[in-house]
């Protein structure tokens, strides 16, 4: 070692020296990284700009619209909460790259609503987040796998499953369209395979006069949007299903009413608000029917969505309050409380705890049950469905009753819910 | 200073019509007795040079302020064929340091350190020969300056391989090693090199010999129209990047995914993926795209493909080397693929992430369907008993367990010595270190808690965030040595702040504490992430 070299690890030697002697003074407690006495920081990495930002991007901002209302109370247990937010373009290798400073240089205590399913399957793969014990808080995706507890022992998911969707989907068409010709695009990755276990004989059991795979891209391919309608008109589909993105819901419909197809839409809850891409569109999806976990954006009488609205006027005000602030703004509110329930003391094991013991009673905007446990990491099991209106919002129907169904991921029946939510804790703050 | 890995000149020189028309063999100095140590006495360093007694030239370089540690140095894998015209010989001289630097030299002589090295008696795989002369060459260091009391190995490539298993074998040599981006042992090596040419072949040129090549001069003649036919391929694969056209020599398995609409991308990505080598290389990051409607769709479609094309043409030149070597040495092919399940080398993350790039799921279960041991179309290789026998009883398999205080250097995305190779060792350390608390920890019952040391410090070098780089027309632009890629990209820099920590781990028994607070660590590029998670070689994966 050269001098020079020998010098400096003297000097950090006895830097770190001088750094233990204080710490000794203190209480034994080792801090977590993240957590300060005064605050607490969370990360999340997603789309905020490009092709496959539409929508997405506004959850943070209404995310924080809700820390923002939180900190200005007091914060949790007298923290207040920052959320970095880092753009990844939908990309895996950047989310990787995002989550890996989010850890190493910000220093989140914990990730929080992260989005995609081959994004977070990446950070799992190369950041190792289970073995470092980082909570990955309500992801937002669908995929089944991430129910895998040994391979994702510290990331949850929000969304139901893909699996569950399509069981779902499967009873309502079967319901309303009987003896229809039922037609599927779906996306030829993980979130559509998901979605063929979930129509399967041994699931949904609905059977298809015509399907097509299309691989994540190819929609963006002229002539390729055509080319599917015309196989599914030419195979006289009656009611279509769209079990891809945004944009492949856009294009699909765009290419339809070039071709004059009009068969009866049916939109997985992933990519059914095109409105959000282009409030042009809005006409292409009017009757269109989807479905929901959350309350309508629009429902007047729902006391989430007002107090959220109500929030994120004050907080956010230059954004539009859509499905997207309301789910965002959702999960800003499940993390409150979970960070509350998580005590003084804030761990990541700590927070983890929380999610096991108590995260199915978790007060939250959805009208269906949450379902964290010892042994799942599927946040919410079922949905209503509805139909999109002039405004380009889903809704159950004209009085915003909603009937709501409920499933699981396996073989077991698809039930009618009898959930009641919790309700909102006063002032919208966490007990 | 940047150096090059090993002997040859990058394989990006190849011209296999010049190849095929200038072969010239040289056979390697051989010698029956030891020879030397003849010094110079010059001053203030002395050379001494001579031969061991399998006829490998050495050299010392010994300054008058010798303090009584000696380095000694592992060069990276050489061509046991000559073609000249393609800039490779088989060269038998000694390497004292990497690539013989001349700083680095300078730079351990004025310490007080004596550098020393062979060229080693054979090249090629040359593993179990280079440890025995390293052996040899220590005892006759010894013998010549008695005053030794530490020797420090290092090597990097088939060098770093050598020099682990030097360690391992010979613990009571060593008192400190550090391994650069270090070849696996030969099992999981061959397979990284022989599945990536069998696919490639498999699918894109059948008339590829790859296995049961001649002895001697037909031989050579036959792996260079082998390396005539890859390297036709490559090309074929980067001109239709764009277009997704397969080479006018693909099989007809290949053929029919052709008329599926599987681009030829596609296919190139899943071979990269199903060996196992990185998809992100000097150019191409995966994240960044052009300034156009493809910014998304390129690093998702395109850049993992041309990553692993850049990765392939950087390692395919040593794995056939590598591949006919041995099967030279052995006298067969040790490989066998006859029953591989291909479908089980691509890792569930991998069909997620490159998803697009692969064109779906339905293109991959058809490109996989190929795959298959019963295709007539995709014949596999049956390894020869004989070879495989001999090879269980000659050669090593180094376990990259560590038994000397480590530090190891490694670049993140090395298509010749995969990242996996490391965490192995990483992983397995990490098991060891374990154990030998929770030892300390019943030891204490007795006679108070004693803490273990750490015995491996891996350094990692990794690339900066995003990299690649785009015309205005959103062409992509060749960038050369970016950090974190690329096969032993190491820098002067690199080099003497592994092999400074290591003579400070030989001086004191340990290795120094906290490397990364050295300032000119983070500049490097370099991290020390215990918690990294890259995949091991398929060799232990798929068993």
């Amino acid at each position: 070692m050269s001098s020079k070299a020998r010098r400096t690890l003297l000097i950090v030697q006895a830097v770190i020296a001088a750094g233990a002697l204080s710490l000794s003074a203190l209480p034994a407690q080792a801090a977590e990284v993240g957590v300060t006495s005064s605050a607490i920081k969370l990360g999340i990495t997603l789309p905020m700009k490009g092709s496959a930002s539409y929508g997405y991007n506004q959850l943070p901002g209404a995310m924080k619209a809700y820390f923002d209302y939180v900190n200005a109370n007091g914060g949790v247990n007298g923290r207040k909460i920052t959320l970095v937010v880092k753009d990844d373009g939908y990309l895996p290798k950047q989310a990787i790259q995002n989550t890996q400073d989010l850890i190493g240089k910000d220093k989140v205590f914990a990730m929080v609503g992260a989005l995609g399913t081959a994004n977070n399957q990446a950070v799992a793969d190369a950041v190792n987040l289970g073995r470092r014990g980082i909570p990955s808080l309500f992801i937002n995706t669908g995929f089944s796998g991430f129910n895998d507890r040994k391979a994702y022992p510290t990331s949850s998911t929000l969304l139901p499953s893909y699996v569950m969707e399509a069981k779902l989907m499967s009873k309502y068409i079967k319901e309303t369209y009987a003896d229809k010709k039922v037609c599927l695009l779906y996306q030829d990755d993980d979130f559509g395979d998901d979605a063929l276990v979930g129509f399967d004989k041994d699931h949904g059991n609905l059977t298809f006069t015509s399907k097509i795979a299309y691989p994540s891209l190819s929609q963006g391919v002229a002539g390729v949007p055509d080319a599917w309608v015309g196989k599914f008109k030419a195979a006289g589909c009656e009611v279509q299903i769209v079990f891809g993105v945004s944009s492949a819901t856009l294009y699909t419909v765009l290419a339809a009413a070039k071709a004059q197809y009009a068969p009866k839409w049916i939109l997985g809850s992933v990519g059914a608000d095109i409105a959000s891409i282009n409030p042009a569109t809005t006409p292409y999806i009017i009757g269109a029917t989807s479905m929901s976990f959350m309350p309508s954006v629009v429902d007047p009488k729902d006391e989430y969505v007002a107090k959220f609205k109500e929030i994120h006027a004050v907080y956010n005000a230059k954004a539009k309050f859509n499905s997207w602030a309301l789910i965002g703004m959702n999960s800003a509110f499940l993390t409150v409380q979970a960070l509350k329930a998580a005590g003084k003391n804030l761990t990541r094991a700590g927070l983890l705890a929380v999610l096991d013991s108590d995260g199915a009673k978790l007060a939250n905007a959805g009208l269906v049950p949450l379902n964290y446990s010892k042994t799942s990491n599927v946040g919410y099991n079922g949905y209503w469905f509805g139909k999109f209106n002039s405004t380009g919002d889903l809704v159950p129907n004209d009085t915003f009753t909603y009937t709501v169904y409920t499933t699981d991921s396996g073989t077991g029946a698809v039930e009618k819910s009898s959930y009641s939510r919790p309700s909102m804790p006063a002032k919208g703050l966490p007990n | 200073m940047r150096t090059a890995t090993f002997k040859s000149r990058a394989f990006a020189f190849i011209s296999a019509t010049s190849l095929l028309a200038a072969l010239v063999v040289v056979s390697p100095a051989t010698a029956a007795v030891a020879t030397g140590p003849t010094c110079n006495a010059a001053t203030p360093v002395q050379t001494c040079t001579g031969t061991t007694s399998d006829g490998a030239l050495y050299e010392m370089r010994v300054p008058a302020t010798f303090n009584g540690t000696v380095t000694i140095w592992s060069h990276g894998f050489g061509s046991n064929t000559s073609f000249p015209a393609a800039g490779l010989t088989i060269d038998s001289s000694p390497q004292i340091a990497p690539a013989n630097n001349a700083v680095l030299v300078k730079y351990l002589t004025d310490k007080g350190v004596a550098v020393i090295g062979s060229g080693f008696s054979t090249q090629g795989w040359n593993l179990d020969e280079a440890v025995k002369t390293n052996t040899e060459l220590v005892g006759i260091f010894k013998a010549k300056f008695t005053d030794t009391k530490k020797v420090v190995a290092w090597g990097y490539s088939m060098g770093g391989g050598i020099t682990q298993a030097f360690a391992e074998q010979h613990p009571e040599l060593v008192s400190a090693a550090a391994v650069m981006n270090p070849v696996d042992a030969w099992d999981a090596q061959s397979k990284y090199f022989v599945d990536l040419l069998w696919l490639l072949k498999n699918w894109f040129d059948p008339s590829i010999q790859l296995t049961g090549y001649a002895a001697g001069v037909t031989g050579d003649m036959q792996m260079l129209g082998d390396i005539a036919k890859y390297t036709a391929i490559l090309k074929s694969l980067q001109a239709s990047v764009a277009t997704g056209a397969w080479p006018s020599t693909s099989s007809a398995s290949a053929k029919a995914l052709q008329s599926a609409g599987i681009p030829s991308r596609s296919a190139l990505l899943l071979i990269g993926r199903l060996a196992g080598i990185s998809a992100q290389s000097s150019s191409f990051d995966g994240i960044a795209g052009p300034a156009t409607s493809a910014v998304t769709a390129w690093p998702l479609a395109y850049a993992p493909a041309l990553g692993t094309l850049e990765n392939i043409s950087a390692v395919i030149g040593y794995a056939l080397l590598g591949a006919r070597d041995m099967q030279s040495k052995m006298g067969g092919s040790n490989f066998d693929n006859s029953t591989t399940d291909y479908s089980k080398q691509l890792s569930a993350a991998d069909r997620a992430i490159y998803n697009a790039g692969f064109s779906g799921n339905t293109a991959i279960a058809g490109m996989l369907s190929t795959l298959n041991p019963l295709n007539p179309d995709a014949p596999r290789i049956k390894a020869d008993a004989a070879a495989v026998a001999k090879s269980k009883a000659t050669m090593y398999q180094s376990t990259g367990k560590i038994k000397v205080p480590t530090v190891v250097l490694m670049g993140q995305n090395d298509p010749v010595e995969p990242a996996g190779i490391v965490q192995r060792m990483a992983d397995l350390y990490e098991q060891d270190f374990a154990a030998a608390k929770e030892a300390a920890k019943a030891a204490n019952q007795s006679s108070g808690y004693v803490a273990p040391r750490r015995q491996l410090a891996v350094l990692w070098s990794v690339t900066p965030k995003t990299w690649s780089k785009f015309t205005a027309d959103g062409l992509p632009i060749p960038i050369a040595g970016t950090p974190g890629t690329g096969h032993t990209n190491f820098t002067a820099a690199h080099y003497k702040f592994v092999i400074d920590a290591a003579l400070t781990a030989a001086s004191t028994g340990a290795l120094p504490y906290k490397l990364e607070v050295n300032q000119s660590f983070k500049k490097m590029l370099l991290t020390i992430d215990r918690t990294s998670a890259y995949a091991w070689m398929k060799h232990y994966t798929t068993k």
